[in-house]
């Protein structure tokens, strides 16, 4: 042990001060170094007897999950039960030369005694994530077919550049953005990407391969992801040694073009700085989700509202030097409700109902402005424990969404408590969800 | 007189000589750095266990690519993460500060700061793929007989190393080299105040692309003696590491053979 860990006698007297320290000091040198010595001698003796345990990497990556999941309605009511067992399966495998194929697929098998978010009574839920053949032609130059999961933006909570975002979330098993970046349809596609030193370009063409979204339980949704064709271009350069944006371009039949910007930049040893931002002409939320006119208020019959319109998610990220991360993130959606509207708008249930269906849909918010906060803290005094907790702020209607979780993981097994409470007015964003708390349990199993 | 004097020069010639002939304390870390690190585009294993109070508490397993910058001569890493099972093909690209982690379950690509610890033990790389000569300047503190990492006696050089670029995580190291060979036996890294935050042990020397090199680090934390960290290495491999591997974008295509 070191002599910092002693700590060093108070003397009263000052003068006795400097003859103790240097009496003490020059006992405790040798000591301190035979003890050093003793802690180097033990550790390396611990190096002596590990093991050789070489780890290959595997091609598939699977796992289970069983989750329990208790929750009580908004306002007075019967606690509900709910169970989920899933199977998440990725396969990633180098096929040939230069041919690399990925498929990764999901199935949720939910029973509840009422109804749970995403899936009600019993059901089961296929998401097949990605199928790919990807083809690198030259370490330069590469071209994908098959549907891929595109994601795009450096947003936390809110990601504005995502454009193929739309209509991919086919089974909901946790608000936490995380999750909802990882369990969705990819997109049908032809990529392609070329590549220099510090950037790329990549073009994207995404058909129309059906109409309508399908429920059933293992239909590959082409309907829910490839109902129009369309496109994305994007660019990223480093600029300078810390500093690499992206711009982007992306649009499609009957979507109007949007251009897209994303960069991040290190302010010291602990923060990093983030911007998202989309923007282009187009219609509001309201206007996009085709309310039958007849159920809206007078107020919001608006007609062609087309204008310039912006979508942006801004925050920074800080950690601490005991490794626990804050973000906090300002986001806005200029085609979504601002106050006045969305209050409007809830005087008129059907639309109102019909405007948040489409707004989840395209997983975008239904009001102009949010904050989001998020906290990740890993071994929290105890090693493998994991706390994150995040809170969605609607800045419209001052509703909540709260979110906790502690994670314990073991080499093969994680287990998961979670917790969520929505509050608010009853027809806030998250005061109408029909949940108020929910309570939910998680292991999880890998192979 | 004239004969003590003519005695005189040529003792000071012969000093002279001898110090033009021994290498300087910064070649002599140079040396070292070229005893850790290959001197052409590598691939590596390594595997990481942690103990505290020994117990073993964690272990990984990581496969790196590492490539000097023609520019500065540090290394620029890509760490591909094998095990466990959870962390499966995540990665890591580092270039300095320039830090990235790439999930391929969400796709995300996430800019770190270097305080940001992902994933545990990873950060314990910068004790072993980094070349110190590049960014601190080393004076020789001394010759002394040290303990190495077998419990062996051994001459080494002890070089002073003082932090002389702002980024780097080490205010100043104290460093062992075996005097006749240059290897690196142990080391102890420092921050400004003198606080001792770890102390590193080379060892299990083993002949790796054409050199001995230590196949193994024992990293003991300064703080907390009892939290232990080792290092192996293997599967050494001199291999292409392209430009275009380097940078964000390339993150979603990295698909080593």
């Amino acid at each position: 042990m070191g002599l910092r860990k002693r700590g060093l006698p108070a003397f009263a007297g000052r003068i006795w001060v400097p003859v103790a320290a240097t009496l003490l000091i020059s006992i405790a040198t040798p000591i301190v170094q035979a003890a050093e010595s003793d802690d180097d001698d033990a550790a390396l003796s611990l190096a002596d007897k590990t093991e050789d345990k070489a780890e290959k990497s595997a091609d598939w990556h699977v796992y289970v999950e069983g989750a329990l999941r208790e929750s009580s309605r908004q306002g007075a009511g019967l606690a509900l039960h709910g169970q989920r067992l899933s199977l998440d399966a990725r396969y990633d495998a180098t096929i040939a030369p230069s041919l690399r194929a990925v498929f990764a697929d999901r199935i949720d098998m939910f029973r509840s005694d009422a109804s749970v978010p995403g899936a009600s009574g019993n059901q089961s839920v296929s998401t097949l994530k990605e199928a790919y053949l990807s083809w690198q032609a030259a370490p330069d130059r590469i071209a994908d077919l098959g549907r891929i999961n595109v994601r795009n933006g450096v947003g936390v909570g809110y990601n504005p550049t995502d454009f193929f975002r739309a209509g991919a979330v086919r089974s909901v098993v946790s608000l936490d953005p995380s999750s909802l970046r990882e369990n969705r349809l990819g997109s049908a596609m032809l990529r392609g990407q070329a590549l220099w030193e510090g950037g790329s370009v990549t073009g994207i063409f995404s058909p129309k391969l059906a109409s309508q979204p399908s429920g059933a339980p293992f239909s590959p949704d082409w309907g829910a992801t490839n109902n129009r064709d369309r496109w994305q271009m994007a660019l990223g350069q480093k600029v300078t040694e810390n500093l690499s944006p992206q711009w982007l371009l992306s649009g499609g039949a009957g979507l109007p073009t949007q251009l897209g910007f994303n960069l991040s930049a290190l302010v010291n040893d602990a923060t990093v700085v983030y911007v998202e931002w989309s923007g282009g002409r187009s219609p509001s939320l309201l206007t996009q989700a085709a309310v039958n006119p007849f159920t809206l208020p007078a107020a919001l019959r608006r007609g062609d509202d087309s204008a310039f319109r912006s979508r942006l998610a801004s925050g920074l990220t800080y950690t601490t030097t005991s490794n626990i991360t804050f973000t906090a993130e300002y986001e806005y959606n200029g085609a979504g409700l601002a106050q006045s509207d969305w209050n409007a708008l809830a005087r008129s249930p059907l639309a109102y109902a019909a405007y948040r269906a489409y707004a989840a849909t395209l997983q975008d918010p239904p009001t102009r402005q949010a904050l989001f906060l998020y906290a990740l803290w890993q071994d929290v005094g105890i090693r493998h424990l994991d706390l994150t907790a995040f809170m969605r702020y609607d800045v419209e209607d001052h509703s909540r969404l709260q979110w906790l979780e502690a994670r314990y993981h073991w080499p093969k097994v994680d287990l998961a408590l979670q917790a969520q409470l929505n509050s608010g007015t009853p027809f806030s964003n998250y005061g109408a969800l029909p949940e108020r708390r929910a309570w939910q349990t998680v292991l999880r199993y890998y192979f | 007189m004239k004969f003590n004097l003519v005695l005189l020069f040529s003792a000071l010639a012969i000093v002279a000589a001898e110090a033009l002939a021994a290498p300087s304390a910064q070649e002599l870390l140079a040396q070292s750095d070229a005893v850790r690190n290959p001197g052409k585009p590598f691939s590596l294993t390594t595997s990481l266990v942690e103990y505290r109070n020994s117990k073993q508490v964690d272990s990984n397993t990581l496969t790196v690519y590492s490539k000097a910058d023609t520019k500065s001569g540090q290394f620029r890493s890509l760490i591909r993460f094998v095990a466990p099972a959870r962390d499966a093909n995540k990665l890591m690209l580092k270039n300095g500060n320039d830090l990235w982690f790439f999930d391929p379950s969400s796709k995300a690509s996430i800019r770190l700061s270097p305080q940001q610890r992902l994933l545990g033990q990873a950060a314990n790389g910068d004790v072993v793929t980094v070349n110190l000569a590049l960014d601190y300047k080393a004076e020789l503190a001394g010759e002394e007989d040290v303990l190495d990492g077998d419990r062996q006696k051994r001459h080494a050089y002890k070089l002073a190393l003082a932090a002389s670029t702002p980024d780097v995580t080490y205010h100043h190291i104290e460093m062992w080299l075996d005097s006749s060979n240059s290897r690196p036996v142990k080391a102890r890294f420092f921050t400004e105040s003198g606080q001792l935050l770890k102390t590193a042990y080379y060892r299990r020397y083993q002949s790796q692309l054409g050199v001995e090199r230590p196949t193994e680090t024992v990293i003991i934390d300064g703080l907390d003696p009892n939290w232990v960290t080792v290092m192996r290495f293997g599967d050494y491999a001199f291999r292409d590491v392209p430009e275009v591997w380097l940078q964000r974008d390339y993150l979603p295509r990295f698909k080593p053979e």
